[in-house]
């Protein structure tokens, strides 16, 4: 393979990682809570899309508007049924570490539901193009792994759009700067909250219909991603939106990359390594400020 | 406290601790025997956690590589050069400490999230690299195939005995230590700088705490006392398995169950250890043939009752039922209200 089209696989696998980081990011910046139930939420979607796809035949592209409306009410559920009593709880605790752990139990929930309901077999979105490779002169890559570029790039900028110029996007960004303020200011923060977490669950939709024409869905996929997802909120600035992205490609790239000239591990231990290093040196990310947490 | 307070507190604990003591001659059964000693091992190993997680409030989600290192060097010592893991631990347990201190000084500098982020990420690189690791030098480590405890038969020097008996002792030991440092730690100088900075660094280093010192120290106390926990996981199952003893599963169940006993609390994490991983020991027993997943479903299930509906921790009930009945006692004489809110 020529280094373009590693770059290529690279940047394509580093959007998803972006995606991925783009909800722990939202809901972090927010509610300042860190989402331990992302990479588990992240497979129920991955569940979900499987299993809609296999009954309806349909691209499984297409099912992002059935998929991503279902896991935005997972999500906006998740918060209001669970989150919710326990945040109020601990309304003066400026770090609500039981939250925490409750998204850390309810990632054990999804994930031995997911286990009795679905067994533990992998399976993938076999579609007419996971074996096509398309070329831009010498640039080869997968036709799945492109697409899944395109959607993740596309409904990033979307999103980013949305959270700068909407009244939505308005109001999560005031209760992210300042809470009492931003109610205050007349928004519903009760709300507010559950709507961040609703949009931080339904990005990982968008992550799972990009990712099962070329990935295994089994029950703890979720924890591959889950792991990838804090290097990357780490790396680009907790919080941080085009950090998330960034910090996404930069450890695809690292990957794809470092897997063409060590072992799979060594690759593994690259990524640590890169994420220590950035630590050491520059421990709020990319884009974060050293003041703000 | 009054007289009379003092006297019932410590007939209670006397009892208790009798009761403790002759426990195995009434378990007889070395299964159940070794669901308490795991049990108590579990209360000892939230508890070690409870010092940087509880007092200090650093939500370190990677403590599974202090039980790792603790284990790992100790075992290595004993299988290479036949060093007592008795000594051994001493060098498990100063590692440790240099590894708190080489994590602890980029990331404490940072507030809590971007520190339990940061020790997710460092103790999966840690689980990859024990994984990869067959052996360094003339040290074997074992890598994935994980690393079995030379075996000498019954022998106190080398932590090793046929009988359950002797483990159950030692956990007990460990347990009453633990409890004695993190009271100790509660009411010295150093617990009191921890609560401030817990409550808001700000205004403790405002009022000239040394925030990063304190928190380094916390963390070097918690993983140590961590760190020994391992060894004794160790010379108990005498293999080591890096998913088993670093992985995420090790280090994330030290922080269920001090929150769900009650973090910040002395006795908190040692009542949630003890109760959780019981109910946890039993339903694996009963269900854990069963359907793939369900009793670590119902697990997660109890847990995530538990915070929604009893956030303070389990702890917090046992108080409730402290107060109604020293307030009954209050009724015959004696002002013994005025019982430790925090549980000590």
């Amino acid at each position: 393979m020529g280094f373009l089209s590693v770059v290529a696989n690279g940047l394509s696998m580093g959007a998803i990682y972006g995606l991925i980081a783009l909800g722990l990011t939202l809901i972090f910046g927010i509610m300042k809570i860190i989402n331990f139930a992302q990479g588990a939420l992240l497979m129920l979607s991955m569940m979900i899309s499987y299993w809609l796809w296999a009954a309806t035949g349909l691209s499984p592209y297409i099912l992002i508007i059935i998929v991503a409306p279902i896991m935005f009410v997972v999500g906006y559920l998740c918060e209001r049924v669970l989150i919710k009593p326990v945040l109020d709880e601990q309304k003066d605790v400026r770090e609500p570490v039981s939250v925490l752990l409750l998204t850390a139990a309810l990632a054990i929930v999804l994930e031995n539901l997911a286990l009795m309901v679905f067994g533990a077999d992998y399976v993938m979105a076999k579609t007419s193009f996971s074996d096509v490779t398309i070329a831009f002169g010498p640039v080869m890559v997968s036709a799945a792994r492109f697409y899944g570029l395109m959607i993740a790039l596309v409904v990033a900028g979307l999103f980013y759009l949305f959270l700068m110029y909407s009244q939505t996007g308005r109001n999560l960004r005031a209760t992210g700067q300042d809470r009492n303020a931003a109610s205050l200011m007349g928004i519903d923060i009760t709300k507010t909250y559950a709507i961040a977490f609703g949009i931080g669950t339904a990005l990982l939709a968008v992550a799972a219909v990009a990712l099962i024409p070329f990935y295994y869905v089994h029950p703890s996929v979720g924890q591959v991603f889950m792991t990838k997802a804090f290097i990357v909120v780490v790396l680009g600035g907790l919080g941080s939106v085009p950090g998330a992205l960034l910090g996404g490609i930069i450890i695809g790239l690292i990957e794809s990359i470092a897997a063409q000239y060590m072992t799979a591990t060594l690759t593994v231990i690259l990524v640590y390594a890169v994420f220590l290093l950035v630590l050491f040196v520059k421990p709020s990310g990319i884009f974060g400020s050293p003041y703000e947490w | 406290m009054t007289g009379i307070n003092i006297n019932k507190n410590s007939v209670i604990l006397a009892v208790l601790v009798v009761l403790l003591l002759l426990l195995p001659m009434a378990v007889t059964k070395p299964y159940y025997l070794h669901v308490i000693i795991i049990c108590l091992l579990w209360a000892y190993l939230a508890s070690s956690w409870n010092i940087i997680g509880g007092f200090a409030g650093q939500l370190s989600l990677g403590h599974g590589i202090y039980t790792a290192i603790g284990a790992y060097i100790t075992v290595i010592l004993f299988n290479t050069f036949g060093l007592s893991p008795w000594l051994g631990l001493f060098v498990g347990g100063g590692a440790a400490i240099l590894l708190s201190l080489v994590i602890g000084y980029p990331t404490f500098g940072l507030r809590g999230a971007y520190y339990a982020l940061a020790t997710v990420a460092i103790s999966e690189g840690i689980v990859v690299l024990l994984n990869n690791t067959g052996s360094i030098g003339r040290f074997t480590v074992g890598g994935a195939e994980g690393l079995i405890v030379k075996m000498v038969g019954n022998s106190a020097v080398a932590f090793q005995f046929n009988s359950k008996i002797p483990y159950y002792y030692i956990v007990l030991i460990m347990v009453f230590l633990i409890i004695f440092v993190a009271k100790w730690l509660k009411e010295s100088k150093l617990g009191y700088y921890l609560v401030a900075l817990r409550e808001d660094e700000d205004a403790a280093a405002a009022m000239g705490i040394n925030v990063r010192r304190n928190k380094l120290i916390a963390g070097a106390i918690s993983a140590f006392f961590t760190a020994l926990g391992g060894v004794f996981y160790a010379m108990l199952i005498r293999y080591l398995e890096p998913n088993a003893i670093a992985g995420a599963g090790m280090s994330t169940q030290m922080v269920f169950l001090a929150i769900v006993g009650g973090s910040g609390t002395v006795l908190g994490p040692v009542i949630g250890g003890i109760l959780l991983a019981l109910i946890s020991e039993i339903i694996r027993f009963y269900l854990g043939g069963q359907l793939m997943g369900l009793h670590l479903f119902i697990y997660g299930m109890i847990v995530l009752l538990m915070i929604i509906y009893q956030p303070r921790g389990i702890i917090e009930l046992f108080e409730k039922i402290g107060q109604r009945f020293s307030r009954k006692h209050n009724d015959e004489g004696g002002r013994s209200g005025a019982e430790d809110p925090s549980g000590a």
